[in-house]
């Protein structure tokens, strides 16, 4: 289930998608997402879903994409069995997809964006330096935690803990001598984050500013300008053409299973 | 100028026990000071007095007063001491937060509103004087953790304060890495004349570079003095301060001569039997 | 008892960690492991109690393959106390926390509270009776992470980095406590960087370097060869440096003394010698 997480992992590639202003990719995000849910036919759903292959090609992260994919198999699993029972497979599948789309959207944001150029990129839309800030830090901690705990875990079962016995409810108090150490250290180390922010001048009085800066380019703009038309053909097609003239759009559209 | 402790004494708040009991201390300009003690005997908390986070990060009872570069640290907000004061702590793995080597060093002047232009300069030169720069763009988690404690002693000096505290900065690190850590302090009290207080365990490796040693127990100031004499003391070694076997060595031969010297490195022992040889 | 046969381990596939790893440990043995960062320690000796188990090869304790058995099921014999404390602590008294690997190993409720007390009295920790283990200092918040596992009295012990932050009079008492735990049915594994700790509290030295064991044997001889020392990041400990610079001064010093009263006695021999 932790593959899940790998379409989200930052990675520092010299591509077209990594060199993209933030801002772009974030707006490239929420579109393809907001297009996503337009959308509860069979066939525009996979039409979304191969017009954004292509980015994730382009950012090269085709495997680690396809990683989260396999970690997202059982809930998808959970939702085709459950959508096929009270609703139909056809509704099941088109739901499926629309949690794959998605799922990529967001994940070519995390993949191609470090959670530090976000952080800046919030601050140029005015968000206080403080959230942008905690949020990175947040970020830039996870792999962090994520080592401690196995280290955590590791320590524990070396002391005869077996996380896989006893009923369901001896399995949860398993995790009890894994849990606390994470949360005691975690906040052990927020405190001496916390010192080295102190001692560095953190939330001095003076107008923060910043070694680099961020701005729009021509390939910035052009991103932009192609979601945008994608964005508006999209809501036309899903508002207008399907409300009032339903009989403009081929019959494939509707396309669905028999059952 | 430098360093002023008067009086001090702490208790954090919520305890009733004086962690700093009625402690004076003055370290002028350009010093390199070692300070040693058993487990708990304060040493963390004189630390965090020096730059202000004692009181202002960690509440308690002050009392008495420390004066660093002419500045009352209890006047006088943290970010403003940062500037005159930097403070290394153990793990190096908590004191970066940037993505790369570059943007951790940019972070302190970042946060004081220095100029861009002035940042690029300063961040150029530490990667330089530092040895960074083909750790430039290298994210924290890529480097070793003699590496990371190099950046992060470059990040506290971008800050350009006159002042260096570090808290036992070698504990995490191979004695190689150690080693080439201290080398880099004592390099930053000789050549750039920054006063230095060293907090450490193994002090062998920089002994015969600390002008002054100051022995804490308990909160209380237990002996002081250059480190030969700090040796001589035969307190020391019930407080559970490390005494080099080098010393523990020469102070258990034979010959009364070499038994009342005490050298602070390997070579100066040597030198000395040698001159007693040739008698 | 404990046998590595051609082992090799890699997290992933083409990236080996461990190469080619032939050891064996037997009972009545004090080991030091030593070896730069990165060399792969904690990956060989999390091997040792099954968290591990080997890409080649095989790994046995008391002849059995640790890929038949589980961690828990080593935790029996093989005890593990990892570097930071504070990675282990959670319960919400001492007692509890000492009791926890007695229980998870099935010990009668009288044997949990006799070792209990036991151990806690050992490790000078009765005093603190009832109370939450994160109120305890740091030096102590370690020895209570020593006294739950040793408790469980395991045949094979293995500390990662115990000297770490510890001061001097906390390392004489380990240096004790390693000598009363020294028996024909024990077997003691130290990793760890410090060389005058090492020195001082094992018998035979290994040192791994990038995934490879490039030495193992007298720990005296391994300290004083300046290419392994360089490989492991290691710098010789004070009185190895001074017999062999002594040597260099005068020919007949002997190189091979390895305490501090053997040291003392060869330069008060040389000083009487010169009279």
């Amino acid at each position: 289930m932790a593959a899940i997480f790998e379409a989200f992992r930052f990675k520092q590639k010299a591509t077209f998608m990594h060199s993209l202003d933030p801002r772009t990719t974030f707006f490239m995000a929420v579109s393809f997402s907001i297009i996503g849910m337009l959308f509860l036919q069979i066939i525009p759903l996979l039409l979304v879903f191969i017009s954004m292959a292509p980015f994730i090609l382009l950012a090269r992260s085709t495997r680690q994409w396809f990683k989260s994919l396999q970690g997202l198999a059982i809930l998808a699993g959970f939702i085709l069995i459950i959508n096929s029972f009270f609703i139909s497979f056809s509704f099941a599948i088109s739901t499926v997809l629309r949690l794959v789309v998605l799922m990529t959207a967001f994940s070519l944001f995390f993949l191609t964006v470090h959670p530090d150029d976000f952080a800046l990129a919030l601050i140029k839309m005015h968000i206080p330096y403080e959230f942008a800030f905690a949020f990175s830090m947040a970020v830039r901690y996870v792999p962090t935690i994520a080592t401690e705990t196995e280290t955590i875990r590791d320590a524990q079962m070396s002391r005869g803990l077996e996380l896989e016995r006893g009923n369901i409810l001896q399995k949860v108090r398993n995790y009890i001598p894994i849990l606390i150490p994470i949360i005691v250290s975690s906040i052990r180390r927020a405190l001496q984050v916390a010192e080295s922010l102190e001692s560095r001048a953190f939330g001095s009085t003076a107008k923060r500013t910043s070694l680099y800066d961020l701005s729009l380019r021509k390939r910035d703009y052009a991103m932009l300008l192609v979601t945008t038309f994608a964005l508006i053909f999209a809501l036309y097609v899903a508002f207008v053409v399907r409300i009032q003239f339903p009989f403009l759009l081929p019959d494939w559209f509707f396309w669905g299973l028999p059952f | 100028m430098s360093i002023e402790i008067s009086r001090l004494s702490f208790t954090y708040s919520g305890s009733d026990t004086k962690v700093l009991d009625d402690i004076s201390l003055f370290i002028p300009q350009g010093a390199f000071v070692g300070l040693v003690g058993p487990s708990g005997c304060g040493k963390t908390t004189l630390a965090r007095c020096l730059n202000g986070l004692i009181p202002h990060f960690h509440p308690g009872n002050l009392e008495g007063s420390v004066i660093v570069q002419g500045l009352n640290s209890q006047e006088h907000q943290a970010h403003e001491l940062a500037q005159k004061v930097g403070l290394v702590f153990q793990n190096p793995e908590n004191q970066l937060v940037a993505p790369t080597v570059e943007r951790e060093l940019a972070f302190g002047p970042e946060n004081l509103g220095v100029p861009r232009d002035e940042i690029r300069q300063r961040v150029e030169t530490l990667l330089y004087q530092n040895n960074l720069l083909e750790l430039r763009d290298k994210a924290p988690y890529e480097l070793s953790g003699g590496e990371q404690q190099r950046v992060a002693i470059a990040a506290i000096l971008a800050l350009e304060p006159d002042i260096l505290v570090l808290d036992e900065p070698t504990a995490n690190l191979d004695p190689l890495s150690a080693y080439e850590i201290l080398k880099l302090i004592a390099k930053l009290n000789q050549e750039m004349k920054i006063t230095v207080l060293l907090i450490e365990h193994r002090l062998e490796l920089v002994l015969p570079l600390i002008q002054e040693l100051i022995v804490l127990d308990n909160g209380k100031i237990l002996m002081r003095g250059p480190p030969a004499e700090v040796f001589n003391n035969p307190l020391v070694s019930k407080v559970g301060v490390a005494i080099p076997r080098i010393i523990q060595l020469m102070k258990q031969l034979d010959n009364p001569r070499i038994r009342a010297t005490t050298p602070l490195s390997v070579d100066e022992a040597i030198g000395m039997i040698l001159k007693e040889v040739r008698r | 008892m404990i046998l590595f046969k051609d082992v090799g381990f890699e997290y992933e596939p083409g990236q080996p960690v461990l190469q080619n790893i032939n050891l064996e440990l037997e009972p009545g043995q004090v080991v030091g492991l030593m070896g730069e960062n990165g060399a792969g320690k904690t990956t060989l000796v999390k091997h040792i109690n099954g968290l591990l188990k080997p890409t080649t090869g095989a790994v046995y304790v008391n002849n059995i393959d640790t890929r038949d058995t589980s961690t828990a099921q080593l935790a029996k014999t093989v005890g593990f106390v990892f570097q930071n404390a504070d990675h282990q602590l959670f319960a919400d008294t001492l007692q509890t926390e000492v009791a926890f690997g007695l229980r998870n190993l099935g010990f009668s409720k009288e044997e949990v509270d006799n070792r209990v007390a036991q151990y806690l009295e050992l490790f000078e920790l009765t005093r603190y009776g009832g109370q939450s283990p994160f109120l305890l200092s740091g030096g102590e918040r370690k020895r209570l992470a020593l006294a739950s596992v040793f408790c469980v009295e395991p045949k094979v012990l293995i500390l990662d980095e115990p000297t770490q932050a510890q001061d001097a009079l906390q390392k004489d008492k380990l240096l004790n406590f390693i000598d009363s735990f020294r028996d024909p049915e024990h077997i003691l594994l130290l990793v760890t960087h410090d060389v005058e700790f090492a020195i001082r509290a094992v018998d035979r030295l290994i040192i791994l370097s990038n995934g490879q064991l490039i030495a193992d044997g007298s720990p005296h001889q391994i300290l004083s060869t300046p290419l392994l020392l360089d490989r492991a990041r290691l710098l010789p400990p004070q009185l190895t440096q001074f017999a062999h610079l002594m040597a260099k001064q005068f020919p007949q010093f002997p190189t091979n003394v390895t305490t501090l009263d053997e040291t003392v006695e060869a330069v008060n021999q040389l000083l009487r010698g010169r009279r």
